[in-house]
């Protein structure tokens, strides 16, 4: 049995060993759809690109998650909210639908030429001001079923520490880390956004791994 | 198997929603990460964004340090 130990004042125990292991293991499973395959995403895209419209609203189905997830992991919540990561998401998504008619097979994956996309729009928000233009939620009518402060409290402090951590990594590294476990590209996709071979991608992620890995054990100590 | 070649299995794992170790502060916090950017409802990155790490916490038990 092994122990985490996250160092923003909380520490998560593992107390049934194996069996809370695989409820972690299916708790995120199950709320990340599967990968469409390869060769089925290359034909859908093919389709798409021809104009085909079932196919467009497929791949966009496909890919729009993992831009989200990316969209929200880089540029985070603002006053606890996604809306600037979802906007962001959503422009990444109609840049895309435009570019779709000009866009060529060179034998990389769809994918990269949509993250290629997704990073330009991340950093292009992250230099505007528009952060600071935040909607605000009504009040709730009837009861709230989310988690209760506490826990959303303990929540916000776990996943910013992350961001924290990330946020010290080298730019590259941490692009790495999202594009990979966020957005769920394979290394040969994650090489194909950063410029990278899939082997130098395989390195680096394992130096920011161990980096990460050994600023949380710093942070705990 | 190389420590790059496990690195590289321990990100796919965490990419497909696995947490092989969660010992390793770098692997929970890249789940908790990944977890706060699905959407309550799955991931369709429609809702609020507020995800439900505490779902998958309970099954975990936690205590303050102090």
């Amino acid at each position: 049995m092994t122990t985490g130990r996250i160092s923003t004042g909380i520490m998560p125990i593992v107390s049934e060993g194996s069996v809370a292991d695989a409820k972690i293991g299916v708790r995120l499973a199950s709320r990340l759809p599967a990968r469409t395959d390869d060769s089925d995403l290359r034909e859908l895209t093919s389709l798409a690109v021809q104009g085909d419209r079932t196919a467009i609203e497929s791949l966009l189905g496909e890919l729009r998650p993992m831009v989200v997830r990316y969209c929200r992991a880089r540029l985070g919540r603002v006053s606890g909210q996604y809306h600037i990561a979802d906007d962001v998401a959503q422009e990444v998504c109609i840049a895309v639908l435009s570019a779709l008619p000009r866009y060529r097979d060179m034998g990389r994956p769809f994918a990269s030429f949509v993250f290629g996309i997704a990073s330009h729009k991340v950093a292009d928000a992250l230099r505007s001001s528009v952060r600071s233009a935040v909607p605000t939620q009504d009040l709730p009518d009837g009861p709230d079923d989310g988690p209760g402060p506490e826990e959303t409290v303990v929540r916000y402090i776990e996943v910013e520490h992350a961001r924290r951590l990330l946020a010290r990594l080298p730019d590259n590294q941490r692009e790495l880390l999202l594009l990979r476990v966020v957005s769920g590209l394979s290394a040969e996709e994650t090489g194909n956004v950063l410029g990278m071979s899939p082997g130098a991608v395989r390195v680096a992620q394992h130096r920011a791994l161990a980096r990460l890995r050994q600023m949380a054990e710093l942070e705990s100590a | 198997m190389t420590p790059e070649e496990e690195s590289d299995a321990l990100l796919d794992a965490l990419a497909r929603g696995e947490l092989p170790d969660p010992g390793d502060p770098a692997a929970w916090l890249l789940a908790a990460l990944l977890d706060d950017t699905l959407g309550a409802a799955g991931d369709d990155g429609l809702d609020d964004g507020l995800g439900d790490v505490g779902q998958w916490r309970s099954s975990v038990s936690m205590t303050p340090s102090t």
